[in-house]
């Protein structure tokens, strides 16, 4: 099922436009929706997951107006917002169960059983009994992933899932992450661009509420191949070379010089050398070509 | 660093438009309160009038106070959040690392949000200020602007208190991480000021309760609860004594707890947190876990359907009902709820010690100390409920899941109001429980159940649906659970502004009330029709709470009036449409009975009909009118249909030298039809005063007789109205309620503020029992002196109907009862008559048939009550005259037609509620015997009332209460002995005192009251106890045997007070007609106090006393003026060197007891033997004395049995 979003636009009452006649077409498998902060990745999110209502524009999924229908379309949507709390001195299996009720779930067999699946894949079956407000912060991210998949959602949605995850965990939920998201449609909002590299079968830039760029990782990165040009610098140097050239990125080595990373049509200077493009590179291409221009 | 904080805290505050709603809120209650009572709504409601000035000091430290309580339910909102903030945005992990002091921290946080929150109290006090001097207040009622009041209020009891209240908080939130908690410590600090009053009420802790009342209240009550109103209008406040210290002590607290916060505050990133299972510290590794999972979720069904989420919904209920039950705030809310109810259980109904049966509307009753608890709760959880989701952050989660909103907040809706069924449950629990412990068996399973989970419990829930609105509407659990508050508290008072209809006010509403015999009468079908209103109030309410129910994050309430409209679909609008509509038309039929149907009167309107009533008839009031000498009866009551007709013959004789022309019939609103047996016109029909005037053709010459035959019934009965004072069983009603009498009688405004608003000119009281003028008309009726009675009362099968006099036939016919009643002898035109059920108890004392007519059941006290008829029959023929009937009858009625008894000719009715049920404990420790008391007193007014009875002047319920209830006092001395007399006099004394500051009008002398009770009864029984034990029992009844011998069954000119005094001044000496002066013809108060004593044991084993006294008395003008010299010059005067200002007395040549007391062990309990008591003259203020005794003394006293009227009688009495 195709998730369809038109000249979506939402501005809040302080006066910030948080989506910006937006319109993106999600198809299924794991969509990327890559922004730096305050790009307006929650915002979207939470408008496609009926949290919130947008000034105009129509979001579809398949045949629901999610928008007019909210109802049909929470019947098929699992979301995981960004952070969440529980209710204090209830464990695992008791939350997990109330999900459930409230999906729908209305059998006690059904709901223990799927209950126990769900937390079985999260790998959360031995602390069940645990409170979940005493969670650490990976396992509560499981917890989250476990609610969602409750009612075996149709479109997911995951809102910066990994941040602050350690990197055992992060790998555990991609995997399960990736795992459910083989059959439906996953949007899942980060501003690191290793999971998108990881997982996605399409991506996304935002950035000031507009969608910067569309396009699977592999064509993001086949475009710019023999456009991406690397040189090692000194550390004095930097200015003079941003000032004369398109400078993605410049990492430290261990010597204190730095490798900077040119975009460029063509070969900027004899110095530099061509290098494999990178997702990063698509990344920051798109965001510094959204910059405001001085004058 | 603190001023950075501290400035930085104000700014927030600033900023926020809570701080400004807040003040806004108060501003309003404190204008509308000062406003009210100084009158601006006088020209919508009742004219305020009082010689109370209403700032008062002591007016501007009640309002400024309670106002101030309000304050306390924001302190968790204002100083808990200050600290709490930090938490909730995680902002304390960064600021605990920075480096500024914990003092500067702490103190900056506390002191900024106590600037916050005086600012408000200030808000309050300008509003006070400003309501007190607004134009269209009455300027009488308002003194000039001092200062001095509300410093005194805000320096020595507000703020203090704000410290000390806002430590607590800020302690309790630093601690807890939790804003709840805070909360709940208000409530409960608020349940203990609850428990002070409680132990007001018995003056022996009032000293204790002064100390421990952390608000400092009861400590100033305790030295201002006996001011005069001239005092509480003049006086300052005091600061001294327990004041003083109550609020060091408090202060202290305050201090010790701030310290201890900081004491114990680190600047760590987890709270404190309690738990009774410690959990062992585990080193916590996280298992290796890579590896890919298959996901294979198993087939389950989803279903949407209706029934299931209404299934759904009511397992969410349970859930949420968990959460309720299980959170500490509703535990601690119960438990000193609990602790209150079974306080208040042991404390209901006791009547001079003596406490009643716990019979199990009295535990209901009690029980309603727990109303507060369950409306706290309602409004507090209806919030956290609806907040829930919010306040954990997991409303995301919820929200987007396929369940419908009115799952949700159904769900909580019903979460409430099971807690509400399990707090109502423990009521009865407790009920029960105080039962058995009282070895009382008798549980009425059914009347609880009733009572608590359907009369109740629809009131409870009606409260719930506005918690739920209100909550949903606010964004902040906590400013929802304030406004609710405001809003209970609220209601009630706008009938201050003239709203007086219950239909405007959300769930006011006639009340029910219980009795024994009558169950819930006729009150619980107005009850429920007004609960049905108010349940589709609350209906249409949910409709709207649906409607702005928040489902994921608007963002702005204009934004949530958008939904809103959306959410409006048809179904949502057919079914607000129907719940307004049945709000509107039960409303409308309600507003339609009592608006149109009949002319409701407002207060405003009856207070100008008043006047006009008096404008119009007054002129008639000496119009010479003929009396009425027979009284013939019929009545026949339907206790079944609750109705009533009656019709009667009076017969009038022309007893004035005058020939009368017109007859002034006065009658009432039944449906009545009136005849004379001469010829007449009917010139004028009042049908507003029904004050109809008939010009008899041939005018009645002095000896003349006429007839007026007349029937008179009630208007039929409908379920919104009862016309009747028919009851189901136990119905009790007098001649005034239903027959006509003859003649202007009164019913004039009283206040003479008032009066001459209205141009009428100042009320003149009663004449002067002097005005020999006024002496013709007794007080009971001025259409009649004595009359021939004779009735035939009706009533069901069932049912005895009775009525004074003997039974002569008894029949049944058509399936009624009748009963035929004859009087003997010529009786006061004053009888009633009952109809109940009843079981007979009989006796006989001499000649006289003595019977009882209780319901069954009720047969606890009946032999006390035997004995109580039998003794006043003895000590009254003994010492005053025959009795004047063969026969006495007590006569029991429902408790919900008052606590009172009523003596009419041989015929008593008796209330249930003030001895049936009484629960006598007859060892020494026991209270007064009441049932037996009362029943003495009634007795006597066969004699004190029905002999002799007083001029329609001043003074004349002396002849009648005061003397019943020295009859009393005097048959329970004898039978009972002088430690009993101790608890009476005191209780006595303390009651005079109370009650005398709430004297709106004046008080007069005992021999020349107005008719208060608080003179007639409590200070009379002081004053004829006092005089029996200065000139003698047997001296005084002598008096007044001559007395009654003279004046009794007379005709007019009727007696007085003065005569009466007159025959006891005869036999008074020379050096004790100051007592008389004092007691009976002054308000005379002295102050007496033992000021130091020494023993020495003496070489023969006796024991030297020497005892340090002050004697000092001052008289008391109307208002309660002081005054120390009867002619404005001669006043003694004393001064010590410790004293700052001299003491005054009325000069003194008077005697006054001087005791000195042992103690025996008897059994191993100690009791108190009197080694000295004597009468010593005294002349001066300051008095040494020596007395010589031969056992060792324990105690002494100057006037030690508290017979003289002492404004403290605590320091009468010193232990050595």
């Amino acid at each position: 099922m195709k998730l369809v979003i038109k000249d979506l636009t939402k501005t809040y009452k302080n006066g910030v436009k948080a989506i910006d006649n937006l319109s993106l077409e999600i198809g299924t498998g794991m969509f990327g929706l890559l922004g730096p902060n305050g790009a307006g990745k929650s915002s979207l999110m939470r408008t496609i997951a009926t949290l919130q209502s947008p000034d105009s524009g129509s979001i579809m999924f398949g045949d629901i107006n999610v928008l007019e229908d909210k109802m049909a379309l929470r019947k098929v949507l699992g979301y995981l917002p960004q952070s969440f709390g529980v209710y204090p001195k209830m464990s695992a299996e008791a939350l997990l169960d109330y999900f459930a009720t409230l999906k729908g779930v209305s059998s006690k067999v059904d709901r223990n059983a799927l209950v126990r699946e769900v937390l079985e894949i999260t790998n959360l079956y031995d602390v069940r009994k645990k409170h979940v407000a005493g969670y650490s912060g990976g396992m509560k991210q499981r917890f989250g992933i476990a609610q969602l998949l409750l009612n075996n959602p149709k479109l997911i949605i995951v809102d910066e899932p990994t941040a602050g995850l350690d990197p055992a965990e992060r790998h555990r939920f991609l995997n399960v992450l990736r795992e459910v998201g083989t059959n439906c449609t996953v949007i899942f909002s980060t501003h690191i661009v290793e999971d998108v590299k990881e997982l996605c079968t399409d991506m996304a830039i935002l950035n000031g509420g507009k969608i910067l760029m569309q396009a699977t990782p592999t064509q993001a990165r086949e475009s710019l191949r023999g456009k991406i040009w690397t040189k090692v610098v000194e550390r004095d140097e930097l200015e003079q070379m941003e000032a004369m050239y398109n400078v993605l990125s410049s990492n430290y080595n261990e010597d204190n010089t730095l490798n900077i990373r040119v975009h460029s049509d063509t070969l900027p200077a004899d110095d530099f050398v061509a290098a494999e493009p990178q997702l990063d590179d698509v990344y920051f291409i798109a965001l510094k070509q959204d910059e405001p221009i001085d004058s | 660093m603190f001023f950075t904080i501290f400035t930085h805290e104000l700014r927030y505050w600033l900023k926020k438009p809570a701080t400004y709603i807040y003040a806004a809120i108060f501003f309003v209650l404190a204008f509308f309160m000062a406003s009210a009572s100084a009158g601006i709504f006088d020209s919508v409601t009742v004219t305020t009038g009082s010689s109370r000035i209403v700032n008062s000091p002591i007016g501007i430290f009640n309002l400024y106070n309670a106002l101030t309580i309000f304050i306390f339910f924001l302190f968790p909102s204002i100083i808990g959040i200050s600290i709490y903030r930090d938490y909730k945005s995680e902002m304390h992990t960064i600021l605990y690392s920075y480096p500024f002091s914990k003092a500067n921290y702490l103190f900056a946080k506390f002191f900024s949000a106590i600037v916050v929150v005086t600012g408000i109290v200030f808000v309050i006090g300008i509003g006070m200020f400003i309501g007190f001097r607004f134009p269209g207040t009455n300027s009488e009622l308002v003194a000039p602007f001092d200062l001095q009041s509300y410093l005194y209020t805000y320096l020595v009891y507000i703020l203090p208190n704000v410290l000390l209240f806002g430590a607590i908080v800020f302690a309790v939130v630093t601690f807890t991480r939790n804003i709840a908690a805070g909360f709940i410590t208000i409530v409960l600090l608020i349940f203990i000021q609850g428990l002070m009053e409680g132990l007001l009420s018995d003056s022996d802790n009032r000293a204790l309760a002064a100390m421990l009342d952390p608000y400092g209240a009861s400590a100033a009550d305790y030295y201002v609860r006996y001011w005069t109103v001239a005092e509480q209008n003049e006086w300052h406040l005091p600061f001294k004594g327990l004041i003083i210290y109550n609020r060091l002590l408090w202060l202290g607290i305050a201090s010790l707890i701030f310290g201890l916060v900081y004491k114990f505050f680190s600047f760590s990133q987890n709270a404190v947190s309690f738990s009774f299972r410690k959990d062992k510290g585990e080193r916590s590794v996280k298992r290796n876990f890579g590896g890919i999972t298959k996901i294979n979720l198993p087939k389950v069904s989803f279903d949407y359907s209706f029934l299931q989420n209404l299934k759904t919904m009511w397992k969410l209920s349970n859930m949420e009902f968990l959460y309720i039950v299980k959170s500490w705030p509703f535990i601690s809310i119960l438990i000193v709820g609990l602790i209150i109810v079974l306080i208040s259980l042991s404390e209901i109904g006791n009547l001079f010690g003596t406490p009643t049966l716990p019979v199990t509307w009295k535990m209901l009753n009690g029980g309603s100390a727990f109303v507060i608890a369950i409306n706290i709760c309602t409004f507090l959880y209806a919030g956290l409920l609806v907040h829930r989701g919010n306040i954990t952050r997991m409303e995301d989660l919820i929200d987007v899941t396929p369940i419908p909103n009115w799952t949700l907040f159904l769900s909580k809706f019903i979460a409430l109001l099971k807690m509400q069924l399990v707090m109502l449950a423990i009521i009865m629990a407790s009920g029960m429980l105080f039962q058995i412990y009282n070895g009382y068996y008798n549980f009425e399973i059914g009347h609880y159940v009733y009572e608590l989970f359907v009369l109740s419990f629809i009131s409870y829930a009606i409260w719930a649906f506005l918690s739920m609105f209100v909550q949903t509407l606010m964004r902040n659990p906590y400013l929802g659970l304030f406004v609710l508050i405001v809003l209970a508290i609220g209601m009630p008072l706008l009938s201050l502004a003239g709203v007086e209809q219950a239909i405007f006010k959300y769930n006011q509403g006639p009340g029910y009330a219980y009795s024994d015999m009558n169950g819930y009468g006729d009150s619980f079908g107005l009850y429920m029709i007004y609960k049905l209103y108010w349940l589709f109030c609350g209906l249409v309410l949910l409709v709207f709470t649906a409607l702005f129910w928040v489902r994921g994050l608007p963002d702005s309430f204009k934004e949530r009036i958008q939904i809103a409209k959306r959410r409006l679909t048809l179904k949502m609008t057919i079914l607000l449409s129907v719940f307004v509509i049945g709000f509107l038309a039960l409303g409308f039929r309600i507003y339609y009975q009592n608006n149109i149907l009949n002319t409701r009167i407002s207060s405003k309107e009856s207070e100008l009909r008043t006047v006009e009533w008096e404008k119009t008839y007054k002129k008639y009031e000496n119009a010479a009118q003929p009396r009425i000498v027979a009284v013939k009866a019929n009545v026949n009551i339907f206790p079944k249909q609750l109705n009533f007709d009656a019709s009667g013959e009076y017969v009038m004789i022309n007893k004035t030298d005058v020939a009368i022309d017109s007859i002034f019939l006065n009658h009432n609103s039944y449906p009545s039809t009136f005849e004379f047996d001469k010829p007449n016109t009917l010139v004028s029909e009042d049908t507003i005063y029904n004050f109809d005037i008939y010009e008899l053709k041939q005018p009645m010459l002095p000896g003349d007789s006429l007839t007026l035959s007349f029937t008179v019934k009630n208007k039929p009965n409908s379920l919104l109205e009862k016309n009747s004072p028919v009851r189901h069983n136990g119905t009790f009603i007098n001649n005034f309620q239903i027959f006509p009498n003859l003649g202007y009688n009164g019913g004039e405004l009283q206040d003479n503020k008032i009066r001459e608003k209205y141009d009428l000119p100042p009320n003149e009281l009663k004449p002067m029992p002097t005005d020999s003028t006024a002496l013709g008309n007794t007080y009971i009726g001025k259409d009649s002196d004595w009359v021939d009675f004779e009735a035939t009362v009706s009533t069901s099968e069932d049912q005895i109907a009775i009525a004074p006099g003997y039974l002569q036939k008894e029949w049944t016919e058509n399936g009624r009862r009748y009963f035929h009643y004859k009087m003997d002898s010529k009786i006061l035109n004053f009888y009633g008559f009952n109809s109940a059920e009843y079981e007979v108890k009989k006796d006989t004392w001499k000649d006289v048939n003595l019977e009882i007519y209780y319901h069954k059941g009720h047969e606890y006290n009946l032999d006390r009550m035997m004995a109580g008829m039998k003794a006043s029959l003895e000590y009254n023929t003994k010492n005053f005259s025959p009795y004047q009937h063969k026969q006495l009858r007590i006569i029991e009625f429902p408790r919900t037609g008052g606590s009172f008894a009523q003596s009419f000719p041989n015929t008593i009715p008796f209330s249930e509620g003030v001895g049936f049920i009484a629960d006598v404990d007859e060892t020494e420790e026991g209270g007064v015997d009441y049932p037996f008391a009362i029943t003495v007193h009634e007795v006597a007014h066969q004699w004190w009332a029905h002999q002799v009875i007083g001029a329609d002047v001043l003074g004349a319920t002396m002849l009648s209460e005061s003397l019943s209830e020295y009859v009393s006092l005097k048959v329970l001395e004898h039978q009972q002995g002088k430690s009993q007399m101790r608890k009476f006099l005191k209780e006595a004394l303390d009651d005079y005192l109370t009650q005398r500051t709430f004297e709106s009008k004046r008080e007069k002398p005992l021999m020349y009251n107005d008719g208060q009770g608080y003179i007639r009864y409590q200070k009379g029984s002081l004053v004829f106890y006092a005089i029996s034990d200065y000139i003698g029992e047997e001296k005084l009844n002598n008096a007044l045997k001559a007395y009654v011998e003279k004046v009794k069954f007379q005709e007019a000119p009727y007696t007085t007070s003065v005569e009466m005094v007159d025959y006891i001044k005869e036999v008074t000496p020379d050096s004790l007609q100051y007592v008389i002066k004092d007691m009976f013809e002054t308000i005379t108060l002295y102050e007496n106090r033992v000021a130091d004593v020494t023993s020495t044991e003496l070489e023969n084993g006796k024991y030297q006393v020497d005892i340090h006294f002050q004697v000092s008395k001052y008289r008391n003008d109307e208002k309660g003026k002081r005054f120390f010299s009867d002619n404005g010059k001669d006043s003694l005067q004393y001064q010590s060197e410790t004293m700052k200002k001299p003491e005054y007395s009325v000069p003194l040549a008077d005697y006054i007891d001087i005791g000195i007391f042992g103690e025996e062990e008897v059994n191993g309990v100690k009791k108190e033997t009197e080694l000295y008591l004597k009468k010593q003259k005294i002349t001066q203020i300051d008095n040494h004395i020596s007395i010589i005794v031969d056992e060792k003394p324990v105690e002494v006293g100057v006037d030690p049995y508290n017979k003289l009227i002492d404004t403290n009688s605590n320091d009468n009495r010193k232990k050595l």
